[in-house]
């Protein structure tokens, strides 16, 4: 039987999504060599748009040379799935964890990423699944409330899942979300009726969702975690 | 899937109760006896394939490793002519929104990839050890493949590895 099992939760706010990745392949990297747990980042980013390996920029409906005029950034990434929006009132999990110690494979990997979207969309009284095949992710019957990419490295993840608590929705509108054309984007505020608390309570009960349903006995707050770690700059 | 019709009239003969999602349980419970291993390939524990054939390796990635991914969407692989390091990515597969990295089990040069996993990622699954090969390597240090596990060794390695969690 595998013993305790540590998590260390970065809560970060908001963060550019540049900074952001280049934080994730240090950690992916100091996870790979052991020098540090199971690591959770929790923040937001301003307004993104993303792609997957596959480059589907054909679902970006938008010049590219337009993103400035709306506010929002583009970035090619390594990690599975579309194109995606990311923006202020989103929720995004950016988990470091080593599978091959928790001993799960992608598939169960990201199965527990849609089961936590899903558990915190049950807080709300908001009834939520997962995809059907081929469309992973949160859905509210024909509507998508969250979103997921990952990319595995080694058996170590980094990338993670999006939640939408109240993101501007008009931003999707841009984009064909996900690469599916006839499903509409919503968000926690949209599906539910009952009072949201402050984002930061919402932010935590997902991070509670994770490491309940991941098994972490522990969990560690990072004090002042700072994109810059103790002893470098990010070049 | 065959497996799951399998196991569903074999829960059937036996007389066990079915959970309410019987797919996800009972395919668990009998995967790791029935991801198939095959003799006579070498198998690293990044769970790919390696079949060494004269001066040719064929590499893939085994039955567990793609029943573990999920559905691939999407293969990456590297171009003829490239080097490869054993332990080093060599390409990426794309299942359920997640891209794993695949690993080389051996050094050498990449002398032929599988054009077929373009139009058909899903021969990974379907067909792991045959028509989902992936790239055919010349190893440039043939002694490597000494140090990889045989079939009995890597199928006790997967019942381990499943085992403990």
């Amino acid at each position: 039987m595998r013993g305790p099992l540590k998590l260390e939760v970065w809560k970060m706010g908001f963060v550019n999504y540049l900074d952001a990745l280049k934080l994730q392949e240090k950690l992916v990297s100091d996870r790979k060599l052991c020098r540090i747990p199971d690591t959770l980042l929790s923040l937001q980013h301003p307004p993104t748009y993303t792609l997957g390996k596959r480059r589907t920029d054909h679902n970006l409906l938008i010049p590219a040379s337009e993103l400035k005029n709306i506010g929002a950034e583009l970035h090619y990434t390594q990690r599975g799935g579309d194109i995606t929006f990311h923006g202020p009132h989103q929720a995004i999990l950016y988990p470091i964890i080593s599978l091959r110690e928790i001993g799960l494979g992608a598939r169960n990997y990201v199965e527990k990423l849609e089961s936590t979207m899903i558990e915190l969309s049950s807080l709300y009284g908001v009834k939520a699944c997962a995809g059907q095949k081929g469309e992973t992710g949160v859905w509210v019957g024909e509507r998508k409330i969250g979103a997921i990419g990952v990319r595995i490295s080694h058996g170590i993840t980094s990338h993670g899942l999006a939640f939408n608590i109240d993101p501007d929705l008009k931003y999707f509108k841009h984009i064909v979300p996900c690469g599916i054309t006839d499903k509409e984007v919503t968000s926690l505020r949209r599906e539910t009726s009952t009072v949201l608390p402050s984002e930061e309570a919402i932010h935590e009960q997902l991070i509670s969702c994770f490491s309940r349903l991941f098994g972490y006995n522990t969990v560690v707050w990072k004090e002042n975690p700072s994109i810059l770690s103790d002893h470098e700059e990010i070049a | 899937m065959a497996l799951t019709m399998w196991a569903s009239s074999a829960a059937n003969a036996l007389r066990i109760s079915r959970a309410s999602k019987p797919h996800l349980s009972l395919a668990f419970s009998f995967s790791r006896c029935f991801s198939t291993v095959l003799d006579g390939l070498k198998y690293a524990t990044s769970h790919e394939w390696v079949k060494h054939e004269g001066s040719v390796a064929t590499i893939g990635i085994t039955d567990h490793a793609q029943d573990h991914l999920g559905e691939v969407v999407f293969v990456e692989l590297p171009e003829p002519g490239v080097s490869v390091s054993q332990g080093k990515g060599f390409g990426a597969v794309e299942s359920v929104k997640a891209t794993s990295d695949v690993n080389c089990p051996i050094s050498g040069e990449v002398v032929e990839v599988n054009s077929k996993l373009t139009e058909t990622p899903g021969l990974i699954n379907s067909s792991p050890y045959e028509e989902g090969w992936m790239i055919k390597v010349k190893p440039s240090s043939p002694s490597e493949l000494e140090s990889l596990m045989g079939s009995k060794e890597y199928t006790k390695f997967c019942e381990e590895e499943d085992a403990s969690h």
